[in-house]
């Protein structure tokens, strides 16, 4: 038992080194290849895939 | 415990004195010599004294081991701490908890140099037994009452009257059938010291827990044993130990943790790279869209976090972001909402989310880049200012809380399990916690 925590422990700490040294994040993002150059002279033409997104209008 | 295998040298078979039962005739053997004080006959269950030549009948009783018989045959040798025994008697005692009868066996052990030593069997939990040569000192006046021996405290567990109800073989007393005494265990596990006490006799015994394959090794018994039932008294917990280790081994790694946690606070470069001031106009219909300046991400691939101030006052913006590397055309696409509400009601004040928003872009490779803004929000409500930041190299402490979470929940469980455990042996005891006693001892009527 102690061994197998030992390894346990080791693992979760080099993943958090990782995870900290390659700024991993919860956050959700979506990753888009190959964006035309073009977006930059007309950014409007970018279509963002969280642009259907249902705003909350509401308050208490 | 020690348990010594009984091959590839089986003790050499003493001497057995053969004698007639004087109630039915049958062959008796008795196997510890002038050692025995009573010896039992098979055949009529007439209890005999050993020490008179005339083998007087002290008692006779009709029962029978029934469904309920010895798990080890008299006549078995086997060796225990390296010393070879013969099991030379049997009996069973029970007691009543509660009107319920718990019955266990004892099993006598003989070694003409070394005496007699008991095996205990209680549903598969079995403990090598000797009576002790030293009082142990009883502390009355302790909350739960203990004992020392030796220098060990044991805690008192239970107190029962217990009867003999069958016996068979030899015995280094007096044994009767229906015979009563007070039996008082107090654990140290794996240890227990047991009291018995006829009249104003106190007979002290100590006994180990000993795992029932090992004994069936050393004495060569056929089978498998009985499969352990439940927790008893003196059991050994496989938790308590791993729980201790578990939490040292747990106390390192949180210190490291730690080191961690400073060290990459301290190197991090949480270098700003990006900011820029904005309005929108809720009421114009034209694109709202539009891309900021480049900016440079050096060093290695990292998070990114993006910060959003606005001062939106019951009201909200949604601002879709990208982020895009010039020259690859890789973009992060994410969206995000503030909005910030509040008001008076019958509760009084309230207020709902907030006016800064801030998120982490993960892994982000070194590059020029660029964000494209289009913000959103409800039509003609003014203009909404908000406020972008970007920062490089920030450390991300949820991972760290995660990690936390991560490293104490095995600990956790274990120690559950060792508390369970603990819970379930005492539950038995004179000392059951509410809940358990209320749940064996409840009547349903």
């Amino acid at each position: 038992m102690r061994n197998i925590y030992m390894i346990y422990g080791v693992i979760v700490l080099g993943l958090l080194g990782m995870a900290e040294y390659r700024g991993f994040s919860l956050a959700s993002v979506n990753e888009v290849k190959n964006v035309p150059r073009s977006v930059r002279d007309n950014p409007g033409s970018y279509r963002s895939v969280y642009a259907v997104y249902h705003h909350y209008t509401g308050g208490k | 415990m020690v348990v010594g295998a009984g091959n590839p040298n089986p003790p050499a078979a003493p001497h057995v004195k053969a004698l007639n039962c004087p109630g039915c005739g049958a062959a008796l053997s008795l196997r510890s010599f002038t050692q025995a004080v009573t010896v039992v006959c098979d055949s009529c269950h007439s209890i005999l004294d050993a020490q008179d030549p005339q083998l007087k009948i002290l008692q006779q009783f009709k029962k029978a081991t029934g469904e309920d018989p010895a798990l080890i045959p008299l006549g078995t040798r086997g060796k225990i701490r390296g010393t070879p025994y013969e099991v030379v008697g049997f009996q069973r005692r029970t007691i009543h908890v509660e009107g319920i009868p718990y019955s266990w066996h004892e099993y006598v052990l003989f070694n003409p140099y070394k005496g007699f030593r008991y095996l205990t069997e209680y549903n598969g939990h079995w403990n090598d037994t000797a009576t002790l040569r030293a009082l142990p000192t009883l502390n009355p006046y302790a909350r739960q009452v203990t004992v020392n021996y030796l220098g060990e405290t044991y805690r008192h567990f239970q107190t029962a009257q217990a009867s003999t109800t069958y016996v068979l073989g030899e015995f280094p007393w007096q044994v009767r059938v229906g015979e009563a005494n007070e039996v008082t265990d107090y654990i140290s596990p794996p240890r227990v010291l047991s009291s018995e006490r006829s009249g104003k006799e106190i007979t002290w015994s100590m006994g180990e827990y000993l795992s029932g394959r090992d004994l069936w090794k050393a004495f060569a018994l056929p089978g498998e044993p009985p499969m352990p039932i439940g927790v008893y008294e003196n059991q050994p917990s496989p938790f308590s130990a791993n729980t201790k280790t578990i939490w040292t081994i747990f106390g390192a790694f949180l210190a490291f943790l730690l080191i961690m946690m400073v060290g990459f606070s301290a190197s991090a470069r949480d270098e700003q790279v990006f900011q820029g001031a904005y309005t929108f106009d809720t009421n114009s219909r034209g694109e709202a869209s539009f891309v900021t300046d480049p900016f440079e991400l050096k060093g290695h691939t990292s998070a990114l976090e993006l910060s959003t101030t606005t001062n939106v006052d019951n009201n909200w913006i949604y601002l879709n972001y990208a982020l895009i590397n010039q020259d690859t055309g890789q973009a992060y696409d994410f969206g995000r909402e503030v909005s910030y509400y509040h008001g008076y009601d019958s509760d009084g004040s309230w207020t709902e989310g907030s006016r800064n928003d801030s998120v982490a872009i993960p892994s982000v490779p070194p590059g020029t880049y660029f964000l494209r803004v289009e913000p959103e929000s409800d039509f003609a409500h003014g203009s909404i200012h908000y406020e972008v930041t970007a920062k490089r190299d920030v450390p991300q402490f949820s991972f760290f809380g995660i990690a936390l979470l991560a490293l104490l929940a095995p600990a956790a469980l274990i120690t559950w399990r060792s508390m369970n455990f603990e819970h379930l042996r005492w539950a038995e005891s004179d000392h059951a916690p509410a809940d358990s006693s209320s749940d064996s001892g409840g009547d349903d009527d």
